[in-house]
């Protein structure tokens, strides 16, 4: 079925992620991702959902980071990690099994509220959450802005003192 | 109106906090300009915050389930201290003006100014007790990072650090209190706590009551945590007026204040505060007497002062310790003031360096002498109505004991405050220095202040109508001025304060004479000046955090797979107990 | 939506999880940290449009993913941000030489 076919995917997507070598292929994995789980999205039923993370994970944060890998050299990302890898291999078993002894089987009560629209839903209900959203593309413009800018030294205020003294 | 007022108040500091940050040290005149205009801007929004005061919230956003409704109130003790926070704050950044002209990194200084006054505004209209202590802690970073602003300075950083440490432990009874709140009344707002606060369970309500007490008394520097304010001295003098003397060190008190009515059933609750503040009013005051640091010895009079608050909300009149407060922030602020302007053009604040200084500064000696008189409790300054209002409560109200230690007390604040100005303005003249009078914004913040010490007083009777009218929950007894003038005039304690202050002052007139008194209290002397054994109790505490943060340091190996190994450890422990349990 | 397929979708968050925390310890390279910082946020994301599917509640899980997305966005752009720099700087995206905050 669909569902079995995208549930695989996914999970392989990820693996591939991690254990690419190079880092572009990491990236191509990660777009494969977001696809795969914006599918997912639909057939569960979350239309909005679906669109907006094909777009912004599949497209805009694919080409952030195909830029980023550009400008800064794109290398090899391989080497073993400083872990043992058996330790981080227990790790993501020990997660994954509590994870499942948590969630599953998957119960929750049938709630039948009052069924708003989405743009209803998300500009009355969650107005909290969309002035927060706004902050915070704020402040990662500010950040960004801040750390890319032409004149940024690593420590402004000690060299004006260091000049200064 | 009322809420865009209310908001604007605490949004417009920030909002100028973070322009002044973005205008950056290269323009150091546009900085101070933007920084005063904003300042009093802000001040301008509290004062037209006072006519709307009633008991309604104002704003209210709801914030799920777990933060509850951040809500907003315009009561009146909450738009007297926001009023109290803004004005004074114009006037600490008018000051600045001129005390920090030619400073380096001056946006850093006022960019933390302004995310001062917003914050204090914001602890003092909020109905939320989760935003009150967000608040709370957002007012002890400014404080730590503008006393530690030299930061190439030791002295001021280890004075930062100490202050920080003490008031996190205050802060901790706050939070403890707010969460068991939750748990207990269902809601985190205040109203809801004080209508509810009959249905407690009575040692829960205790823990609550200490748990308040012990964070009020860490953040209002009594004791036995009392070390960190003199410690906070090293910041810049504005600050020291601003934050240490009338707006951050009362924000104790005004928790007190406020929870009182549900706290006041709780046995021992009422006496262990008024031991608090005897304690401290008494003990600071002859730490005071014995300093030769000018602004120790203000650090010191706060200390005792707001010992004088704290007693006062013990014996049961908030009214008097919210009125004593209002004048105090106004005389208090002026000393730091004056005594920074004295600082700044002498170049020390080792009073037996100064002296003669009157006859070459006769304006900021004839603001400093008001602001000293207030502190004194001469008559007719604000500092006289608001002291005999006190000690006449503490009369009807609590122990004798307690009554009579104030009132010497009362007679020892005398003594140190005229020390302190005989030894800066008259006397010989010690210092080589070329000694001017006052700048321009300096005079200016000087003389609105001496004018407030002046009049404030008049303001009792329709304070006490917007306390009354606006708390539901606190029980007061007011009066208009004329009568609270009376009262006052025509009680037996005025005239026994009088003569103790009058005692006071002959001491330290005819001190030759007394020279033998004094060697006899030598031990007296040299215990005062080893802060009666606290100091040392607190630079262990503080020596023992850093210990112990040094020795956790060898965990930080700066590689970040192991600090994300312990990061997903932790959660899967978490996650595990989490799981358990249910 | 028969409960098997949910417990289907319920298995596939968990196995990009445990992925992502096998990630996050087993790698080496900066970028790379960033791609299974964005891997951990699409299995929550699963977790949370599964469980308003099951609920019924689709709308409001809708709108908490949509405020999720763009969070997560941000900081994949500050990350990358922080990253380029580093790279910059320091000349090196390994995670064994970037050991300043030692101590």
């Amino acid at each position: 079925m669909v569902v079995t076919f995208l549930m695989i995917g996914v999970v392989l997507a990820a693996f591939f992620a991690i254990l690419a070598k190079r880092l572009l292929a990491s990236t191509i994995w990660l777009a494969v991702l977001s696809a795969l789980s914006a599918a997912l999205f639909y057939v569960l039923g979350a239309p909005h959902v679906a669109v907006i993370e094909l777009s912004v994970g599949a497209g805009l944060v694919t080409v952030l980071f195909v830029f980023a890998i550009a400008v800064s050299g794109g290398e090899d990302a391989g080497g073993p990690a400083p872990i043992p890898t058996v330790v981080a291999i227990v790790f993501g078993l020990g997660m994954m099994a509590l994870l499942a002894w948590f969630i599953l089987p998957i119960e929750a009560p049938e709630v039948i509220g009052e069924q708003m629209s989405f743009t209803q839903m998300l500009w009355e209900g969650r107005a909290l959450d969309v002035m927060v959203q706004l902050a915070i593309i704020f402040s990662g413009v500010v950040s960004v802005l801040g750390l890319l800018g032409e004149n940024v030294d690593a420590m402004p205020f000690a060299r004006r003192k260091e000049g200064d003294a | 109106m009322e809420r865009w007022l209310a908001l604007s108040a605490i949004l417009i500091p920030w909002l100028g906090a973070v322009i002044v940050w973005w205008a950056g040290d290269e323009r150091p005149d546009a900085v101070h300009t933007i920084a005063a205009a904003i300042a009093m801007t802000a001040g301008a929004a509290s004062l037209l915050l006072i006519p709307r005061v009633g008991d309604e919230v104002v704003f209210a956003l709801d914030a799920g389930v777990f933060f509850g409704t951040f809500t907003f109130l315009l009561d009146g003790m909450g738009v007297f201290l926001a009023a109290v926070a803004c004005v004074i704050g114009a006037l600490a950044v008018i000051f600045s003006v001129d005390y920090m002209r030619g400073e380096h990194q001056l946006s850093r200084y006022y960019a933390l100014i302004l995310l001062f006054i917003g914050a204090m505004v914001g602890l003092s209209l909020t109905g939320s007790m989760l935003l009150l202590f967000f608040f709370w802690e957002i007012t002890a970073f400014c404080s730590y990072a503008l006393i530690s602003f030299y930061n190439d300075d030791p002295k001021a950083v280890a004075g930062g650090l100490k202050a920080l440490i003490m008031t996190q432990f205050g802060g901790i009874g706050l939070l403890i209190g707010a969460l068991v709140v939750h748990r207990v009344v269902g809601s985190f707002q205040i109203a809801a706590f004080l209508g509810g606060a009959g249905s407690i369970a009575p040692d829960v309500l205790a823990m609550m009551a200490f748990g308040f007490l012990f964070a009020a008394a860490a953040k209002s520097a009594q004791v036995p945590f009392h070390t960190w304010l003199p410690g906070a001295m090293e910041a810049p003098t504005p600050i020291s007026a601003l934050i240490h003397a009338a707006t951050m060190v009362n924000a104790g008190v005004y928790l007190l204040g406020r929870f009182y009515p549900a706290f006041e059933a709780v046995p021992g609750w009422k006496t262990a505060v008024v031991l608090v503040g005897v304690i401290s009013a008494s003990l600071a005051a002859l730490m005071a007497l014995v300093s030769n640091d000018l602004k120790r010895v203000l650090a010191y009079s706060t200390i005792s002062q707001l010992g004088y608050m704290v007693y006062a909300v013990g014996v049961g009149s908030v009214f008097a310790s919210q009125f004593h407060l209002l004048s105090h922030a106004v005389f208090k602020a002026l000393l730091f003031l004056g005594a920074g302007a004295v600082i700044h053009i002498v170049g020390t604040r080792d009073m037996r360096e100064m002296g003669g200084l009157s006859g070459k500064m006769p304006f900021i000696r004839n603001t400093f002498i008001i602001g000293s008189l207030a502190l004194a409790g001469i008559p007719f300054l604000n500092g006289f109505w608001s002291k005999e209002l006190i000690l006449e409560a503490g009369l009807e109200g609590g122990a004798m004991w307690a009554y009579a230690i104030m009132l010497i007390g009362a007679g020892f604040t005398a003594l140190y405050t005229f020390r302190m100005v005989w030894m800066v303005f008259y006397g010989e003249c010690q210092t080589e220095k070329h000694v001017h009078d006052a700048p321009m914004f300096m005079g200016i913040a000087l003389l609105v202040l001496a004018l407030g010490t002046m009049t404030t007083w008049l303001l009792a009777g329709p304070f006490g109508d917007m306390l009354a009218s606006s708390l539901p929950f606190h029980i007061m007894h007011i009066e208009t001025t004329w009568n609270l003038v009376k009262t006052i005039l025509s009680a037996n304690a005025t005239w026994l304060a009088m003569m103790v202050i009058a005692v006071g002052i002959a001491c330290w007139l005819g001190r030759e004479r007394l020279v033998p008194v004094v060697r006899a209290c030598g031990f007296l002397k040299k215990a005062a000046e080893a802060d009666f054994g606290f100091e040392a109790l607190n630079r262990s505490v503080v020596g023992a955090v850093r210990w112990t943060a040094d020795t956790l340091s060898v965990l930080q190996s700066g590689m970040l797979s192991w600090n994300v190994l312990g990061i997903v450890g932790g959660l899967i422990l978490t996650l595990f107990i989490l799981a358990w349990g249910v | 939506m028969s409960l098997d397929m949910l417990d289907l979708v319920a298995l596939a968050v968990i196995g990009v999880f445990g992925a992502g925390i096998y990630g996050l310890l087993a790698v080496r390279n900066l970028f790379k940290m960033i791609v299974v910082l964005q891997i951990l946020v699409k299995a929550a994301l699963l977790a949370l449009v599964t469980a308003g599917n099951r609920s019924g509640e689709l709308v409001l899980a809708q709108s908490l993913a949509l405020t999720v997305i763009v969070v997560d966005t941000v900081v994949a752009v500050v990350a990358l941000a922080l990253a380029v720099q580093v790279k910059h700087r320091t000349g090196s995206l390994d995670i064994q030489d970037l050991t300043r905050l030692k101590g």
